[in-house]
């Protein structure tokens, strides 16, 4: 069954999908687009595990960047083209989120935060040092563009978006599907109470490592369209200031929703390029529009969106009591 | 033999000096922690803005916003000057970045020190430009030799400092109703409250003490490394791993912990490797955490929510 939420979606889609159209010719807005689709799917991950499973995590970037140099590395040193790296980076990015998810999620709330700022530290560390594969702070360059598919190249930004899209809708698909199932249950009866959850017969520690692994997964998939697209990686854009990025893009999106996760990664992608003409004090505009919007937003984009929605369809009366409602998604956690 | 030992007691020294600016900083993270649950990621930049502002007091000419400054005062005119605009910081921060979000969880707190703390760096980068500034000691930077044993005075004077500072908050803490109340605010809000304690004040002190700790820490430590924007940001990290070394919310343990990190790093950054130095921090952090997740003197305890 079609739900209202879904025909949203698709209307969506099907307008991002006219955006290099009314682009044309404008590559830096058009790599904007491609940037913001790309953390768009980190950002719906990380939506997986802390939205739902209530697991923090701050090394998102790591698996970025371990998707975008797995995926650097099979094409350029063994000559595998993009769709073959592609799913090699998202298992790479999948089995590393496997082998550290499972002894720090023995860990909860701020310490698995730290844990995993540990993890995304030593990653960038070993991405610099590690110079026979990673070519050190120097980066790696030459990362080859998807094979063209017939007449159309990939080599533009323009032509590219629409992989990311469609990845992103994928992505936003396999999430939803998810969400309303059995594991996504679950995953919210972890988030909700840990040790009810146990009670009733749920496997917490499987949820969560699933939960993990898959954030790995989507950030890596992400990391491998980004280096196609840029075609030049280095280690500096997978710190941890960028995992903080992704954690603020889902929590000012909304962190229980998908669309919420995408809308949350677009405006922050997109909002420095807005306060741009302030020169070189817009990173301190963006610094301050976060606190703002956290201080003004409490259920994000996300929870404004609904609110409007709701007003809309002329349901004002139980605004005031759900506004109320705290934002609970990593309390107890 | 006897010049490994020298050596040995050199990095000794050096790791004491670097681990007590941790144990300064992660002593600001669990006070904060203990009396509001919330893990504060502006602590590092705690540690910076003060020492901008410092030296732009401490050196014959500098240029801020685009101004050429020329306001060389007395190194312990400038030391107090900033202190006492910290405070007012703290009072700030503690408004702005808390207050409003006080009844919300942890994590909306963390994404607004977060947006303070992007807001400070690129506040400094504007005010002071992006490059490093070296800030100048107020000792000769020059070692003095003890037969054989070359001793930095400024890594005596920060160990000095952190144990003058240590004693410090053990009497304010133990022996003084103000301390009294911040320790029933930490253990017990509600309970404090109910007992009288103003608790909003109270919290809004703590904020101001753990932004003096991390004005205390950058002004010892900016001589050493260069003032940039981001000096605060793994000085911070390396904190906070050493407050969960010690076992987090853990005072002892945030001291102990950073002390202890300071020296292992530089032990292993001298004998295993300089390049993976910044990660030794967090092995020893990870390791910690699968073995003993209470810290080396946590008690087990639930995670506060």
């Amino acid at each position: 069954m079609m739900s209202r939420h879904m025909l949203l979606a698709i209307a969506v889609f099907i307008g991002a999908a006219f955006l290099p159209l009314v682009f044309r010719g404008n590559d830096y807005i058009l790599n904007l687009c491609v940037v913001a689709g790309v953390y768009a799917i980190v950002v719906m991950g990380l939506g997986i595990l802390l939205g739902w499973a209530g697991q923090m995590s701050l090394a998102q970037a790591a698996f970025l960047g371990i998707g975008a140099y797995t995926s650097a590395f099979f094409t350029t040193h063994l000559n595998w083209n993009f769709w073959e790296a592609l799913p090699a980076a998202v298992l790479m990015s999948a089995l590393v989120g496997f082998g550290v998810g499972y002894p720090c999620l023995r860990l909860s709330g701020h310490y698995l935060a730290l844990a995993t700022i540990g993890f995304g530290i030593i990653t960038q560390l070993v991405l610099i040092n590690w110079t026979a594969v990673t070519n050190g702070s120097d980066g790696m360059t030459g990362i080859p563009a998807p094979p063209p598919w017939g007449p159309i190249s990939f080599e533009g930004y323009g032509t590219y978006f629409y992989i990311v899209l469609v990845f992103v809708g994928l992505s936003a698909y396999v999430a939803a599907r998810l969400k309303s199932s059995r594991v996504g249950r679950a995953m919210h009866a972890i988030r909700e109470n840990e040790l009810a959850a146990s009670a009733m017969g749920i496997d917490t520690t499987r949820y969560k490592m699933l939960a993990f692994v898959l954030a790995g997964a989507y950030a890596g998939l992400a990391g491998s369209l980004l280096a196609h697209s840029i075609k030049f990686i280095s280690p500096d854009s997978y710190s941890f200031d960028q995992s903080v990025v992704f954690l603020v893009m889902l929590i000012l999106g909304g962190s229980g929703s998908i669309g919420g996760a995408i809308l949350g990664a677009a405006l922050l992608t997109f909002l420095p390029e807005v306060l741009r003409p302030l020169k070189n004090s817009y990173i301190m505009v963006y610094g301050a529009a976060v606190v703002a919007m956290i201080i003004f937003m409490p259920q994000g984009l996300a929870g404004i969106i609904a609110r409007l929605a709701r007003q809309n369809s002329g349901g004002a009366g139980p605004r005031a009591q759900t506004a109320s409602v705290p934002q609970s998604a990593a309390e107890g956690a | 033999m006897h010049v490994d030992s020298i050596a040995n007691l050199q990095l000794l020294i050096n790791g004491l000096a670097i681990g007590s600016i941790y144990a300064l900083v992660a002593l600001g993270f669990v006070l904060i922690y203990n009396a509001v649950g919330v893990v504060n990621f502006a602590q590092g930049d705690f540690v910076m803005l003060p020492s901008y502002v410092a030296i732009s007091f401490l050196v014959p000419t500098i240029t801020v916003y685009g101004v050429s400054l020329h306001m060389q005062l007395p190194a312990v005119l400038v030391y107090l000057i900033v202190l006492v605009l910290m405070i007012g910081f703290g009072l700030l921060f503690n408004r702005i970045a808390y207050l409003p979000l006080r009844d919300r969880g942890w994590m909306p707190v963390v994404i607004s020190t977060i947006g303070v703390s992007i807001f400070l760096r690129n506040f400094a980068q504007i005010t002071w430009g992006s490059q490093p500034l070296s800030f100048p000691s107020p000792f000769p930077m020059n070692t003095i030799n003890f037969s054989g044993l070359h001793v930095r005075p400024q890594d005596l004077f920060i160990i000095a400092v952190t144990a003058v500072l240590i004693a410090f908050q053990y009497v304010l803490f133990e022996k003084t109703p103000l301390g009294k109340q911040m320790r029933a605010t930490a253990q017990d809000r509600t309970t404090a409250r109910l007992l009288g304690v103003r608790v909003t004040r109270i919290v809004s002190i703590t904020f101001v003490y753990s932004v003096l700790l991390g004005t205390i820490a950058g002004l010892l430590v900016s001589p050493i490394f260069n003032v940039t924007k981001e000096m605060g940001g793994l000085i911070a990290l390396k904190a906070f791993a050493a407050s969960i070394v010690g076992g987090f919310g853990n005072i002892p343990g945030a001291i102990i912990g950073g002390l202890a990190i300071g020296v292992v790093e530089t032990f292993g950054g001298y004998y295993i490797s300089s390049s993976y130095a910044d990660a030794i921090a967090f092995v020893i952090l990870i390791g910690v955490l699968l073995i003993r997740p209470q810290g080396l003197f946590g008690e087990r305890i639930a995670e506060k929510a």
